[in-house]
């Protein structure tokens, strides 16, 4: 190489050399991220139609699974309060007096898997009866009172062990304890957890087609710039880098709009719920995705909507990219 | 050393004649010279190999004294930092400015945002164009639209430029200005390689040409021999 080469080769050395710095490129890394974030955000609001009809899909999509998985957690802890407080029904042989009724129940009552014990005598019974049926002249002409006394028992955990000794006891005649109830209830249950599941795997994969053809569509239109800045030198990251920005704001903009959604139609609910269960005298409010929950579902749908733009720009680089090089 | 050397190249398309046919010759740095011939002949596909967007069917590309045929994945996007492209229908990004068209070698090669506002503009106005920098593509005549891919081409101080036909939507006198643009550059250390047709033009720069004829290098024409 000639010394007049050497010199003219001087200025793009120094110039590597000082953009070569970890820090300048740091800083470089830095500002390119900065560009592709701010630009794609611009991007979005150049056409805001078409932006909220891609964002209002998506946040359907995600919002139809999140319900269905509060509504059954909200089923869950319902059904759990009402479990939780489920009584045994232990009706006495008709020969156990109420004197031995008591002493009956001071003995279960001292169980540590007992947390209560009721007596209800035959005239409390039939009392009762009385009151809740419309058979009260039907019941004016009976010699006798039919009905045995009875032992309430509250139980503290799920009562199955206690409900099998006391059907062991002598003096029991019929043991009610709806554990077939509650085993269909937590079937029912688990089955509605993983209908949850599939339905939200499937309108994942929905959310990701979504953010996957929106994206497509884009590099479409700028399939002409790629090619440029694949001339000019650009990396597949480089690329790449401005639709994954995009598809990760379509995601953020689908959570927010996916948690508005599912609060207004919690609000909606509430007061229609508050009603239906205060007429069976108990009490119970709706409870959301909370600040975790929230933040979680904002990271998930961008996450999301990454995915699924670097889904299609992966699809398109490999298509465009010269097969040889 | 030569810059480029193109050692029995050949590249050939299926069920077609060779594009390039056993073509060899070097570029010392700092030089500037023509590929010029008929269309067909192939001047494109020759600069197409320079900037790796071709790879020759036979024969070795070395830029620099590096074999281009080791130059794989990754490495492309770097060559091709290192070869700035001129096009003939100078593909401008319509919806930037441009300022924004200039810098974009500056962001992909990741320079620090403080230098590149500098040397946007130091560029822009060697071109001619830093009153017109906020403007958008369309609004500019052709020769400016040009004279902004040239800009965005050497921004980056390439160590070589290949440029397809830059002149060829050009009126004369506009091409004349472009060619003194181009043959300014090697003052700055760049080397390079202008493809034409125009044989009126390529004349009047007397600069070295290298002719080719359906594939094959014809001619090499040194400056002294052009002037004789």
């Amino acid at each position: 190489m000639s010394a007049k080469a050497d010199t003219r080769a001087k200025p793009a050395a120094a110039e590597r050399k000082k953009a070569g710095g970890l820090g300048s490129r740091l800083r470089a890394w830095r500002e390119q991220h900065l560009y592709s974030l701010v630009s794609s955000l611009g991007r979005l609001a150049s056409r805001p139609v078409a932006t909220l009809l891609t964002v209002g899909v998506m946040a359907i999509a995600l919002a139809l699974p999140l319900g269905l998985g509060m509504a059954l957690g909200n089923i869950e802890r319902f059904s759990g309060s009402v479990t939780e407080s489920r009584e045994i029904g232990v009706f006495l042989q008709p020969d156990v007096t109420v004197a031995q009724a008591r002493e009956l129940a001071a003995v279960i009552g001292a169980r540590a898997d007992v947390s209560a014990v009721g007596v209800r005598t035959p005239d409390e019974g039939l009392a009762e009866f009385r009151a809740m049926s419309d058979l009260a002249g039907a019941l004016d002409v009976l010699e006798d009172n039919p009905l045995p006394t009875v032992l309430v028992v509250q139980p503290k955990g799920d009562g199955d062990t206690l409900a099998a000794d006391l059907r062991q006891l002598p003096q029991a005649d019929i043991v009610q304890h709806d554990a077939a109830w509650r085993q269909r209830l937590s079937a029912w249950l688990a089955f509605g957890e993983r209908v949850v599941q599939v339905v939200a795997v499937l309108l994942g994969l929905g959310v990701l087609l979504v953010v996957g053809n929106t994206v497509r569509l884009d590099i479409g239109a700028r399939s002409e710039e790629i090619g440029v800045l694949q001339h000019l030198g650009a990396t597949d990251a480089f690329v790449r880098r401005p639709f994954l920005y995009l598809g990760a704001w379509y995601g953020l903009a689908a959570g927010l709009l996916a948690g508005l959604l599912l609060l207004a139609a919690g609000l909606l609910m509430q007061g229609r719920l508050s009603a239906l269960v205060a007429s069976y005298g108990t009490q119970f409010s709706l409870s959301g995705p909370g600040l975790r929950g929230s933040l979680m579902l904002l990271a998930g749908a961008a996450l999301m909507g990454w995915l699924g733009a670097w889904l299609a720009t992966g699809h398109h680089l490999r298509r465009t990219r010269p097969v040889d090089v | 050393m030569a810059l480029l050397r193109f050692d029995n190249v050949t590249k050939a398309y299926a069920g077609s004649a060779p594009a390039l046919s056993d073509v060899s010759f070097s570029v010392e740095e700092g030089e500037m010279l023509f590929v010029t011939g008929h269309s067909g002949a192939g001047k494109s596909t020759l600069l197409r190999l320079v900037h790796l967007s071709e790879r020759p069917s036979r024969g070795t590309v070395l830029v620099d004294e590096r074999n281009l045929a080791k130059v794989r994945g990754g490495k492309v996007p770097l060559h091709r930092r290192r070869v700035g492209v001129v096009f003939q229908d100078h593909r401008l990004l319509t919806d930037r400015s441009v300022y924004d068209n200039v810098a974009l070698p500056l962001l992909i090669a990741g320079t620090p945002g403080s230098e590149v506002g500098k040397r946007v503009r130091a560029m822009l106005d060697k071109v001619g164009l830093l009153e017109r920098e906020r403007s958008l593509p369309v609004q500019l005549s052709t020769g400016e639209q040009q004279r902004v891919g040239i800009a965005r081409a050497i921004i980056a101080q390439p160590r070589l430029l290949v440029a397809d036909e830059p002149t060829g939507n050009l009126d004369p006198q506009l091409a004349a200005e472009i060619m003194q643009l181009f043959a300014s550059l090697p003052a700055l250390g760049t080397t390079v390689i202008v493809a034409s047709h125009d044989l009126a033009l390529v004349k009047r720069m007397r600069r070295r040409v290298l002719v080719l004829d359906h594939g094959k290098l014809a001619d090499d024409i040194s400056p002294e021999d052009l002037a004789a």
